[in-house]
């Protein structure tokens, strides 16, 4: 008869209505057995009691529906960005909020390295900086003698010191689009876009195609995980390869491995029904901790590069619109085939445009093939209003909100991308759930950090970086909140009966908190420390 | 600068059903005697005669006559990183940009990597709904652009004449010349040049010299020309020239030289003498004209 253990906390907040609040929670068999007071799990035999939680408090492990495993080996650089972060080993890298601390920090980390070894760093974004643009002249301080990259944390922009630029022959005389040059002709170490980064990237060694998915970084990742509190996680737009599937599939097996991994693949460069087929394919390897069968389609761009694809009245500053990664004609088409074939659809749309045609796209192939339980995901869909969230509802698609975008990046959307009006309904949860439409919140890790009570905050408080409340109206209660990164996510992904809240039944995922989320102000609801995890009863503290 | 020679990169650009992978069947057909890898989006439109190929594995075909075709993955980037090293190291890369994707953004890597040569881009031209497309109120900006991007522009689907109006349209939007994919008896002369892939040592080979619709010309000499000399030559030449390469001694060490349609690309090279090819339509251009353009380097 296997083992009976009955943990008792602070509080349990299960999110199950049967039983809002508990303070003993059974786990037998890494599924929960019983929720209630001491007794609850008696009249299955004897139990074991266990008081690891006592001062803690429990809520279901956090659901992170759009993130990426590149969270974890982006770590392998040095962080150089604006805000306080913390690795997955607990290190705190301040934020530089200067030129002249993301020198003096760079060159204190370099001086630990080898000398042969380039300094790569992630996360610098030059849009919170006030001073002079970085130049290869800041990084040139920070070693002349190994090569210095920045990697900008919008992923299309680098610099890079005088060394790199020797490395890849950039000078007064070259004439490529996207090597910047300066007031003197000759390059000023910026790059832009993949084409002007990609020999620096190639020398380097900056290849991320199968990383994400060897063991190391599929451990890596998981610790970014446990410190947020989340016990299943995605995968959001992934290249499978034969080895990654292997691997990922034999570590998050491990018992001790403490997410359930939610891979998607990549809906692009392949016929819809090769891309259904694969779906199918790696849907067969799936396990308690691993899912497969899900896919990723990339339709537009982002708004603050003013590439998402915004209906009228477009830019406020009078940019053309964004652009498509996928045409029209072929989302329809794969929404098509994915919904002819079963596979559901995580749909990036930033822009409403996109949401829009995307939409249009569903209801077109639902008509066709009619799938009740489709569940199909915009993504982002950060300009969504009234109008497309009904739309969202009548036709069963779900919601993820981009909804961190507020806090770092509301400011600049209200004065610079798409103006007040249209940035003070953005990411609008209000509206979403008044709609009727199923919803979670997410970080998109490592674009944001992987945080789902700070992602929660945003959506409860609308603060953005320079303190004003952004959009009033689009907040929402901080149950709703908690209910959008457990169940809510969970519903997207499929996984609601499973996971997302405490209830007999379901498996034993809690995240274990230092401070009750519902007991506090709720402008602190993003302080609430996160003491660690347990995945299928198996526990992980930090 | 590498001991290999540079690899060329050719892109194709173009909208759905436009016709690139025609295009690329019919140059991994042709006898161009290069060994060329092409990458596509979709292998499964890559129709090639089952005759001509030697092994399939995985992702990867292999062509009796040397060539490859493969997919590029989601990491186009890294795929053109692939490809360089590979050994050997093909003698020309071919990529098939997806539908709406911007050519220009994918060539620009040729420029800007010191082991590639710009190859040019190459813009499939619906005949039929391009006009249709590039008023479309989601995509059309997109369409035009890729246009503007081209360095030469194929129609397909003329049904042996081009629309005026088409042409006019496309003419106001680009420079680059305009071609009726059904008037080219061969592709590979404007795709790669049809030049020997090792420089120009032996002159122009295969179809650009052997076949009568084009006009090939090459010159060896030891003219030396400042950077700024060469580029105000080379923005002279004559319209009918769509490809021209090779090197050209300098005061400061030779360049590198490739110009495709109104793109010119110029890089540092190793060189002993001044070795230039350049191609065109035989309807268009002939030897003389350009050998009387080219009189003026020397003087
Ligand atoms: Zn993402």
């Amino acid at each position: 008869m296997a083992q009976i253990t009955v943990y008792n906390a602070q509080k349990i907040i299960t999110m199950d209505a049967n039983r809002p609040m508990a303070t003993h929670v059974a786990v037998r068999d890494g599924r929960i057995l019983a929720v209630g007071g001491a007794d609850c799990a008696d009249q299955w035999g004897p139990v074991t009691h266990d008081s690891t939680f006592a001062d803690a408090v429990l809520m279901p492990g956090f659901v992170e529906g759009h993130c990426h495993m590149m969270s974890g080996f982006i770590w392998d650089y040095a962080y150089a960005g604006y805000h306080d972060r913390i690795d997955p080993d607990g290190k705190l890298w301040r934020g530089k909020t200067d030129i002249e601390t993301v020198i003096a920090d760079m060159r204190a980390y370099a001086s630990t390295m080898p000398d042969d070894q380039p300094l790569l760093t992630w996360g610098f974004d030059p849009i919170f900086l006030q001073s002079e643009r970085l130049n290869r002249h800041h990084l040139d301080q920070i070693s002349d003698t190994r090569p210095v990259a920045f990697l900008f944390s919008s992923g299309h922009l680098m610099c890079v010191n005088s060394v790199v630029l020797r490395m890849v022959g950039y000078d007064g005389a070259t004439n490529v689009e996207g090597v910047m040059k300066g007031a003197d002709g000759t390059p000023n170490g910026e790059l832009q876009e993949m084409a002007a980064m990609f020999p620096v990237m190639r020398r380097l060694g900056m290849d991320y195609r199968t990383k994400a998915h060897q063991e190391k970084y599929i451990h890596q990742f998981a610790k970014v995980c446990v410190r947020a509190g989340v016990t299943t996680a995605t995968d959001l737009f992934a290249t499978i390869t034969d080895q990654g599937l292997a691997e990922l599939k034999r570590v998050t097996a491990q018992p001790d491995y403490p997410v359930r991994i939610v891979p998607t693949i990549a809906a692009m460069n392949a016929a819809p029904e090769e891309i259904a087929a694969q779906a199918h394919a790696v849907a067969a390897h799936s396990h308690d901790k691993l899912r497969l069968g899900a896919v990723k389609l990339m339709t537009d761009g982002s708004i603050q590069g003013w590439s998402a694809r915004v209906r009228a009245p477009g830019y406020v500053g009078g940019q053309p619109n964004g652009l498509w990664n996928t045409p029209p004609e072929t989302i329809f088409a794969l929404c098509e085939v994915m919904q002819r074939e079963r596979v559901q659809m995580h749909a990036h749309t930033n822009g409403d445009e996109a949401s829009d045609v995307t939409l249009n796209a569903i209801e077109a192939a639902a008509r066709k093939h009619p799938w009740p339980g489709a569940r199909h995901v915009l993504q982002h869909a950060q300009m969504m209003e009234g109008g497309l969230f009904r739309r969202a509802a009548e036709l069963g698609v779900c919601v993820n909100l981009f909804v961190n975008h507020i806090w770092y990046f509301g400011d600049q959307h209200a004065a610079l991308t798409i103006g007040e009006d249209r940035a003070a309904r953005m990411d609008g949860c209000r509206s979403a759930l008044d709609a009727g439409v199923a919803m979670a919140i997410h970080s998109d890790a490592p674009v944001t950090p992987m945080g789902p009570l700070f992602t929660a905050s945003c959506a409860v408080n609308r603060k953005t970086m320079s303190g004003r409340v952004l959009g009033p109206a689009q907040r929402i209660t901080v149950d709703e909140a908690l209910r959008a990164i457990t169940l809510g996510a969970a519903y997207t992904l499929k996984m609601d009966a499973e996971v997302g809240s405490i209830e007999t039944g379901k498996r034993a995922d809690f995240a274990v908190l230092g401070q009750d989320p519902t007991a506090i102000d709720p402008a602190h609801l993003a302080d609430v420390p996160v003491l660690g995890t347990v995945t299928g009863g198996h526990v992980t503290l930090l | 600068m590498s001991a290999l020679p540079r690899l060329p990169l050719t892109v194709i650009g173009g909208y759905l059903g436009a016709g690139k992978t025609t295009l690329l069947n019919r140059l991994l057909s042709e006898p161009h005697g290069q060994k060329i890898m092409v990458m596509v989006n979709d292998f499964g439109a890559i129709n090639i005669d089952a005759a001509l190929i030697e092994r399939a594995d995985g992702d990867t075909l292999s062509l009796t006559n040397g060539c490859v075709c493969c997919t590029m993955g989601n990491d186009l980037f890294m795929a053109l990183g692939d490809a360089l090293d590979r050994r050997p190291r093909p003698d020309h890369l071919v990529i098939e940009a997806s539908g709406i994707a911007d050519p220009a953004k994918i060539a620009m890597a040729a420029r800007a990597e010191p082991d590639m040569a710009y190859g040019g881009i190459a813009v499939v031209v619906d005949g039929e709904n391009w006009p249709k497309l590039a008023d479309d109120p989601l995509i059309g900006a997109q369409m035009r652009g890729q246009v503007q991007v081209a360095d030469v522009l194929l129609v397909s689907k003329t049904g042996g004449a081009l629309a005026p109006n088409l042409a006019v349209r496309l003419a106001a939007l680009s420079r680059a010349p305009l071609l009726d994919l059904a008037d080219l008896p061969q592709v590979a002369p404007v795709l790669l040049g049809g030049m020997a892939p090792d420089g120009v040592q032996g002159g122009l080979q295969g179809v650009a010299a052997d076949h009568p619709a084009y006009v090939g010309w090459a010159h060896e000499g030891a003219e030396r020309l400042e950077r700024p000399a060469l580029e105000a030559l080379l923005a002279a030449r004559p319209a009918g020239i769509y490809r021209l390469k090779g090197h050209v001694l300098s005061p400061d060490g030779a360049l590198e030289v490739h110009v495709v349609g109104p793109t010119i690309d110029i890089k540092p090279a190793q060189s002993d003498s001044t070795r230039v090819v350049a191609i065109g339509l035989a309807s268009q251009i002939d030897r003389e004209t350009i050998a009387a353009w080219w009189a003026n380097a020397a003087a």
